[in-house]
């Protein structure tokens, strides 16, 4: 269950929790990764993840979620900063005493081993009592459905197979903690989809904590109970799925996790005791709730804010207090997954914006159309991002 | 009506012993956005090859523009292609600029100069690597690389496109703005668009007509919409689009009113052909029409499950649910935030007996089982 987590620990950097809080499994503190070419990878990085949460790192390419993964295993030494694993501190230990199972992409399962002895490899080294192991074997096998194919080799299984497979030798060593370096990369999407929902079902029923990286910001919502977001080596955001795509942090976040339409506008007027902002943009005057700023209103009048609304909460009509005449560009319908429908407005000055929409309704190219909202679902996002000098129009828009 | 731009008629191909591509028969208008759809292995890369002339059919014929194309080479094809190994196609040592410039420079000796510089920033800002107009192809992301490879082939304005999962090396938001880029840019060009991809959902979005290929086989021609709502075979049921799927057989009809009996039960369905009582084929219910809770008692049939798990997707909540005798979950997928409970919790669920889709053909190729689909 994707239930959502609390966590006071909304933007990663800034507000940091006590380490070690009762259900903390992993604490990572000021992690930093600077390669011998001088880049720096990893920078001075903290977020914690909550015993048996689906914890996923997403972030473009070069983020640096990749590095701070291989950092939790001991892939190479880090610059500077501490992990702590349930209370301990693993940071200098050897990959092999860390307590964690990793999974890539490309399985690297023994292709001279069955099933089963895959499976088993791991167990030999340990000082388990042979019952003991036996019966982890039968209740992973179980979990991952593989019953039929004990004594298949990994060239008789199919690439989902064998990812259920790789998973199932992480797993029955029962590590604290199970870090999967986008597993499902190289699947076709309909098997992607499937394994997806297949982790889900895993993760429920094995209660390990999960630690997952992937670009794919729809997987992400999908499998994770908290995001870590993360962009050229800093976090723009931790915290539960559905604080990411309803509060982001920053204006980063707000379009990197779910599509977002983006207004810029002067805080004019704050109004309703202080829970509503009168915007004027390029667009005309909107409204929009001011929950989810962290500084006071009053001290941003003047001061050009953006706000985001998402693609789904824009109606069309004229019943809200937010009204925007656009022309239709492009209508995609998705069946089975809405409508997105492409607008154009125009401002006074000649100038256009592009918008989108999700919607059942039936459009055509060239429609002109009034769409609607509520200031309730216009975010205004005070951060373009935890980085420095990075510009909204350009960096975070890409116009 | 408008001409046809590319036709395939009894198209075979096979690599040694592998059929590889069989009796292709395939009609492409001029301008439209045609995407083949399909598992690894099904041909679609094949088919590409064989209207480029890279693949020669050992029986058939390929037309472009209502001529056989058999005697045409490669390049008098004048065809553009972008492939999905893109690393080798850039010449190393030209510009980003000089790449894109290039097929336009061989093709027209007497080019306006200004007017293709114009073109060539146009068409970089449009895939949005207006800042690598100098830069050499090492410098590039593969991304980067990638988006100079389609800019190459776009500006050419050749009256047919051929596209090979070009974004499926993109990361994932990338990949989403480059599909509406591409959709703009077709629409621009008014160039006939063929388009390879094993992503169902970017074919839905992005196709006017999708053609689903298993096997080196078609298994329907349609618009995204038809592919969706009225598969031809079992196949298409489960691999276009999110399908909960289970073995049933037809064991009443009267009239208009059929009902099949499954491991979920025995319930009213919608058979997708004629079928006779006795007959098995694959039950469908897509996530999207099951209703839950006080929804769900508006529907025709209902049913009760468990509550295996939900995830808030932003727009959309998804719920995996157990029903006895269906393996692993059954999945629901429902507009905006819902609650649906905790896990375990009972929970009803209905639908309405158009969405419960009774397909007794399993695919064009007939080597499959009912087992071979439900394990698609």
């Amino acid at each position: 269950m994707n239930d959502v987590t609390p966590t006071d620990n909304p933007t990663g950097d800034d507000a940091r929790p006590p380490a070690g809080s009762d259900d903390t499994i992993l604490s990572v503190r000021d992690l930093t990764k600077v390669y011998p070419d001088g880049t720096v990878a990893v920078d001075e990085v903290s977020f914690d993840i909550q015993q048996g949460d689906f914890c996923v790192l997403i972030g473009p390419s070069g983020c640096g979620k990749s590095t701070t993964l291989h950092s939790l295993v001991g892939r190479f030494p880090v610059t500077s900063g501490q992990v702590l694993l349930d209370g301990d501190d693993i940071t200098h230990k050897e990959t092999h005493t860390r307590d964690i199972g990793l999974v890539f992409q490309d399985f690297q399962l023994f292709p001279h081993l069955t099933v089963t002895e895959n499976i088993e490899y791991g167990l030999k080294q340990t000082g388990i009592p042979q019952a003991e192991k036996d019966e982890r074997i039968e209740e992973i096998v179980d979990v991952m459905r593989l019953d039929t194919m004990r004594d298949r080799h990994p060239e008789e299984l199919s690439a989902g197979q064998k990812q259920r497979v790789a998973l199932a030798r992480s797993l029955v060593l029962e590590p604290k903690l199970l870090l999967l370096d986008e597993p499902l990369g190289d699947m076709d999407y309909k098997l992607q989809k499937r394994m997806e929902r297949e982790l889900l079902r895993i993760h429920r029923e094995m209660d390990t904590t999960f630690v997952y990286v992937t670009h794919d910001q729809t997987q992400a919502m999908r499998l994770g109970d908290q995001l870590v977001v993360m962009n050229d080596g800093k976090i723009e955001q931790s915290s539960s799925t559905d604080a990411v795509y309803n509060e982001p942090a920053t204006a980063f976040v707000s379009t990197f996790v779910g599509d977002s339409n983006v207004f810029t506008g002067e805080i004019t007027t704050v109004s309703d005791d202080g829970r509503t902002a009168e915007l004027d943009t390029r667009f005309g005057t909107f409204w929009a709730a001011t929950a989810n700023l962290d500084s006071d209103p009053e001290s941003l009048l003047g001061e050009s804010i953006p706000f985001s609304v998402r693609p789904h909460q824009f109606e069309l009509g004229t019943h809200e207090e937010n009204v925007l005449s656009c022309d239709v560009d492009d209508v995609l319908h998705q069946p089975g997954n809405g409508t997105q429908i492409l607008l154009t407005a125009t401002d006074s000055d000649g100038d256009t914006g592009e918008f989108q929409l999700q919607s059942a309704e039936i459009l055509s190219v060239d429609d002109r159309v009034d769409i609607t909202w509520s200031p309730d679902h216009a975010t205004l996002l005070e951060r373009t991002s935890v980085l420095e000098d990075i510009d909204l129009e350009e960096d975070v828009l890409g116009e | 009506m408008s001409a046809e731009n590319i036709r395939l008629q009894s198209v075979n191909i096979s690599f040694r012993d592998e059929q590889v591509l069989q009796d292709i028969d395939l009609a492409v208008d001029d301008g439209e956005f045609c995407v083949i759809v399909g598992p690894s292995g099904c041909g679609k890369s094949t088919l590409l090859q064989s209207i480029a002339g890279l693949s020669e059919p050992d029986s058939g014929t390929v037309y472009l523009n209502g001529d056989p194309a058999s005697s045409l080479s490669v390049q008098e094809r004048n065809l553009g292609y972008v492939f999905q190994e893109f690393e080798d196609t850039l010449f190393p040592h030209m510009t980003v600029e000089e790449n894109v410039a290039f097929g336009v420079r061989q093709q027209d000796e007497q080019v306006d100069e200004e007017q293709l510089s114009e073109e060539i920033d146009e068409m970089l800002d449009l895939l949005a690597i207006g800042d690598t107009r100098d830069d050499l192809p090492s410098g590039l992301s593969g991304g980067q690389q990638q988006r100079v490879e389609l800019a190459r082939q776009l500006i050419r304005g050749c009256d047919t496109i051929l596209l090979d999962d070009p974004l499926a090396d993109l990361d994932y938001k990338l990949q989403k703005r480059m599909e509406l880029e591409i959709r703009r840019i077709h629409e621009e060009l008014e160039s006939t668009f063929l388009y390879v991809t094993h992503n169902q959902d970017q074919a839905l979005k992005l196709a006017d007509t999708v053609v689903v290929m298993n096997r080196g086989r078609i298994e329907q021609i349609g618009t995204p919409s038809e592919v969706y709502h009225n598969p031809n075979t079992a196949f298409v049921a489960n691999f276009i689009g999110d399908n909960n799927i289970t073995e049933a057989e037809l064991v009443e009809s009267d009239g208009d009113a059929y009902v099949a009996e499954s491991d979920i039960g025995r319930f009213p369905v919608t058979p997708a052909h004629d079928t006779n009582i006795g007959e098995t084929g694959i039950l469908g219910i897509r996530p999207v029409n099951v209703a839950i809770g006080e929804d769900a008692a508006e529907k025709e049939t209902t049913i009760t499950a468990t509550l295996d798990g939900s995830t808030y997707m932003g727009d959309r909540t998804e719920i995996d649910v157990r029903i006895d005798g269906y393996e692993p979950s059954f999945y629901i997928i429902v507009p905006g935030k819902v609650d649906p409970g905790q896990y375990g919790d009972e929970i009803t669920l209905g639908w309405d007996v158009t969405d419960a889709q009774f397909l007794t053909d399993l695919s064009v190729s007939d080597t499959y089982t009912i087992s071979n689909i439900l394990e698609l």
